[in-house]
C-alpha cells in the first residue's frame, strides 16, 4: 500500500513538474531531493508513535492530481476575510496566486510581500532561506517543497514596524478529482523588526482534497512576530500543516493555531529557539464537530539560554470529534535560565466526543523553569447551577461557559481585529449570548 | 390576611439517597428577615440548595410554596426569574466571563421572563455604578471575570454587588458572613439593611451569632439533625451566643 502511495504521488509530482518548466535550477534540485526524500519516508501509520492517534488512510487510498487555478469571486472570499485587517492581503486559490482578489497597496521600503512564483528568479534571501528551516526531512515538509506552487513571502528589512496585519488567504476550491495543494509561506522578519501575518486555510465546497501547507517563520535578533494560523476547511479536507519558527537572540514569536472546521487536520508547530533569550508564545484552539479530527503536535527546541515558552491549547469537541495534543519541550544542554510552560485544556461537550493528550519534557540541563499540566472534562456543573441560579437557562449557561473556556485562549492574540473578528465568531457558535465580548 | 412569602411543609430532602433534612417547617412572610443557625451539618446549606433548585437535592416528602405555589417543578433559572436569589456559600468561579457581562445577561434575562424590557448597555452601566457605592464594590473587580482571583471577601460583596442589582423578592444567603473581617462584614450588613423593604424577605443562613449584631433579625430558627428544632425572636440567637447548641440539642432529645 505504502508503495502504491507513493507511485500516486510520483504522477503527481510529474505531471507538477510538466506544469512548471520555467523554473531556476536551485528550486528544481531541492524539489528532487525533497521527493526523494518523501519517497525514502513514505507516508506515516498509525504504526509511527508521532501519529498513533492520527490515521491517514483517507489520504493513503485516494489518488490526488495537482488542484488547478479557479474562479472566486470577491462575494465568495468575502466570508473569509477580517474587518480591518483588509488592507494587505495575497490571496491563493488552490496554491495559484489570484493576482485579482488580492490587495498590495504601496508598502514601505525594505518590505517585501509577494507571491513566492514572482520572486523565485530575483530574490536571493528566498533561494538561501526557502527549506533550510523546514528542512524536507518530514514527509509532509518534503512532499510540499516537491509539490509547491506558490505561496507569499514576506520579507521584512531591519528595524522595519509593520503593525498593519498581512492577511495570506488560502483558498481551496471544489475538483471533479480529488486535488493536492501545497501553500507555501516563508517570513523573514529582519533585526528588530515588527510583524503580524495572518493565514486562512479556506475550504469552498466540500470535495476531497489535500491541503498540505509549510510555512516557515523567521526572526532575527530583537525581532518580533505575531502569527495567527485560522483553519477554516471543508469538511472533505485533509489539512496537513507545518509551521517552522527559528527564533534569534531576544526575538518574539507568537503563534495561534486556530482550528475551526476541517474534517481532518494535523497542524506541526516546531519552534527553534535558536539563540540566547529568544521567546516564543505558542497556542491553540479546537472547535470540533461532528466527525471532524484535529491533532496539534508541537515541539518547543530550546537551544540556547534563558529563552521562555509558553503553550496554551485547548480544545473544545462535540459530537464525535476527536482533538489530539502532544507538546514536546526540549532544554538542550546549556539551555540554562529556561522558562518554559506548557498546558493543554480539554473540554467534551459530548460523551462519544475524545481528546488524546501528551505533555513532554526532555530536560538536559539544570537551573530551568518548566511546567506542564493537562486537564480533560465537561464543564463544571456548580458553575452551571450558579448562572441557572441567576437566571440564565441551562443551554445559556452552557453556552457562555463553552465560550469562556475557547476565548481563554483567543484573548492572547494580539493583532486586534484578529481577535475581535474570533471573538464574533464564537459567539455565533456558541449562540443565545448577548451581543458584545463576554 | 396575606399569603406567606415562602411556606416549607414536612420538607424531605435526600443527597445521594442518604436523607438529609428529616421534615422541615418553616413560615417567611414578605418584609421579614429570618436567620437559620446552627451546627455544621445540620443541613443548612441543603436547606438553601434545594429552595434554589440544584439538580441533585432530591425532594421526597413535603413542599416548598413561594407566593402560594409549589417551585419544586421549576427549573432553577425559573425561581430565579420568580424572585429566588441564593447567594452561595462558595462563589463559584466562572473564569473568562466579566461580571458585567454576566450579570447583564441575568439580569435581562430576569427581566424579559417577567415581560419587562432588557437594559441598554448605557441603562446597567446606571444602574451598576449606583449598586457599587451601595455594597462599596471595587469597580476594578466588575471587569474582571466572575470570581476569579478575587478574594474571600471580594467574592462575598460580589454576591451581595448581585443581590442589589438583581433585586429578588427573596433573598437567601448562605453562610455569607463566613470568613469576613468586620469591615466586610458590616458592608454585607449594610447592603442588606438598605436593601430591606415590606416586599421583600431575607433568609439569612449562619454559622455565627455575629453577623445578627448588624442585621436584626425578626426570627431565629435553630436548625438540628435535619429539623428546625427551635424558633425565638432575636434574643435566641444571644442565647446561642452564650450557652451554645447543646441545651436545644437536650431540649429536643426530651421533647
Amino acid at each position: 500500500m505504502t508503495t502504491r502511495t507513493q507511485n500516486r504521488f510520483a504522477h503527481t509530482y510529474t505531471l507538477l513538474r510538466k506544469a512548471l518548466p520555467d523554473e531556476p535550477g536551485w528550486l528544481s534540485e531541492l524539489r528532487d531531493e525533497a521527493f526523494e526524500n518523501f519517497k525514502a519516508l513514505g507516508l506515516p501509520t498509525v504504526k509511527h508513535e508521532e501519529w498513533r492517534w492520527t490515521n491517514l488512510k483517507r489520504i493513503a487510498d485516494t489518488d490526488f492530481v495537482p488542484a488547478e487555478l479557479a474562479e472566486v469571486s470577491e462575494a465568495q472570499l468575502a466570508k473569509y476575510l477580517i474587518e480591518d485587517a483588509d488592507e494587505i492581503r495575497l490571496v491563493f486559490v488552490n496554491g495559484h496566486f489570484a493576482d485579482k482578489l488580492s490587495k498590495l497597496p504601496t508598502i514601505p521600503d525594505g518590505l517585501v510581500i509577494e507571491p513566492i512564483s514572482r520572486v523565485l528568479g530575483s530574490d536571493e534571501g528566498l533561494q538561501v532561506k526557502l527549506g533550510r528551516f523546514a528542512e524536507p526531512t518530514q514527509p509532509f515538509t518534503a512532499l510540499n517543497t516537491a509539490l509547491f506552487t506558490d505561496g507569499a513571502y514576506i520579507r521584512a528589512g531591519n528595524s522595519l514596524t509593520i503593525q498593519t496585519p498581512i492577511h495570506v488567504l488560502y483558498v481551496s476550491t471544489d475538483s471533479d478529482a480529488p486535488a493536492v495543494s501545497s501553500p507555501r509561506t516563508l517570513v523573514l522578519a529582519g533585526e528588530s523588526s515588527e510583524l503580524r501575518v495572518i493565514e486562512s486555510f479556506v475550504g469552498h465546497g466540500n470535495s476531497p482534497r489535500l491541503v498540505n501547507s509549510v510555512t516557515e517563520i523567521v526572526a532575527k535578533g530583537n525581532a518580533a512576530v505575531r502569527h495567527v494560523k485560522l483553519l477554516r476547511e471543508s469538511d472533505g479536507t485533509s489539512h496537513l500543516g507545518w509551521t517552522e519558527l527559528n527564533v534569534e537572540r531576544d526575538a518574539n514569536v507568537s503563534s495561534h493555531s486556530i482550528n475551526l472546521d476541517a474534517g481532518l487536520a494535523r497542524n506541526d508547530v516546531h519552534a527553534v529557539l535558536a539563540a540566547e533569550g529568544a521567546n516564543c508564545s505558542l497556542n491553540g484552539l479546537v472547535l470540533g464537530r461532528d466527525r471532524q479530527h484535529f491533532d496539534n503536535h508541537i515541539v518547543v527546541d530550546h537551544v540556547r539560554p534563558h529563552g521562555t515558552s509558553s503553550q496554551l491549547y485547548r480544545a473544545v469537541v462535540d459530537d464525535k470529534s476527536r482533538s489530539v495534543f502532544a507538546g514536546k519541550v526540549i532544554v538542550r544542554q546549556g539551555a540554562h535560565g529556561t522558562d518554559a510552560q506548557q498546558q493543554n485544556n480539554n473540554l467534551l461537550l459530548s460523551n462519544d466526543a475524545k481528546v488524546d493528550t501528551k505533555p513532554q519534557l526532555e530536560i538536559y540541563t539544570d537551573d530551568v523553569k518548566c511546567s506542564h499540566g493537562a486537564t480533560s472534562g465537561q464543564l463544571n456543573p456548580e458553575a452551571i447551577f450558579f448562572l441557572r441560579c441567576r437566571g440564565l437557562d441551562e443551554t445559556h449557561a452552557r453556552n457562555l461557559l463553552t465560550y469562556a473556556f475557547a476565548n481563554n485562549v483567543i484573548e492572547h492574540i494580539k493583532i486586534d481585529p484578529v481577535r475581535l473578528a474570533l471573538e464574533k465568531l464564537l459567539t455565533e457558535r456558541f449562540a443565545g449570548l448577548l451581543g458584545g465580548s463576554p | 390576611m396575606t399569603e406567606p412569602l415562602l411556606e416549607i411543609k414536612d420538607l424531605h430532602v435526600s443527597v445521594e439517597g442518604t436523607e438529609i433534612l428529616h421534615g422541615v417547617n418553616l413560615t417567611v412572610n414578605a418584609g421579614e428577615v429570618h436567620a437559620i443557625m446552627g451546627t455544621n451539618g445540620s443541613g443548612k446549606s441543603t436547606l438553601t440548595k434545594v429552595i434554589a433548585g440544584h439538580p441533585d437535592y432530591e425532594v421526597t416528602k413535603g413542599d416548598v410554596l413561594y407566593n402560594g405555589k409549589s417551585i419544586l417543578e421549576d427549573e432553577p433559572e425559573d425561581r430565579a426569574c420568580a424572585g429566588i436569589f441564593l447567594a452561595f456559600q462558595y462563589p463559584v468561579e466562572v473564569p473568562g466571563v466579566s461580571n458585567m457581562y454576566f450579570l447583564r445577561s441575568a439580569l435581562n434575562a430576569q427581566r424579559k421572563s417577567r415581560g419587562e424590557a432588557e437594559l441598554s448597555g448605557a441603562e446597567f452601566l446606571d444602574l451598576v455604578k449606583e449598586k457599587a457605592k451601595l455594597v462599596d464594590i471595587d469597580q476594578g473587580l466588575l471587569n474582571r471575570s466572575v470570581n476569579e482571583g478575587f478574594s474571600g471577601g471580594e467574592k462575598k460583596r460580589n454576591e451581595i454587588f448581585q443581590l442589589a442589582v438583581l433585586a429578588p423578592t427573596l433573598a437567601i444567603l448562605d453562610e455569607t458572613d463566613s470568613g469576613l473581617d468586620i469591615d466586610a462584614l458590616k458592608t454585607v450588613a449594610s447592603g442588606v439593611n438598605s436593601m430591606r423593604d415590606p416586599e421583600r424577605a431575607f433568609l439569612l443562613v449562619t454559622h455565627y451569632q455575629r453577623l445578627l449584631n448588624y442585621i436584626e433579625p425578626d426570627r431565629v430558627h435553630v436548625l438540628l439533625d435535619g429539623r428546625i428544632a427551635k424558633s425565638g425572636g432575636k434574643e435566641l440567637a444571644l442565647q446561642l451566643e452564650d450557652k451554645g447548641y447543646a441545651w436545644i440539642e437536650e431540649e429536643a432529645a426530651t421533647a
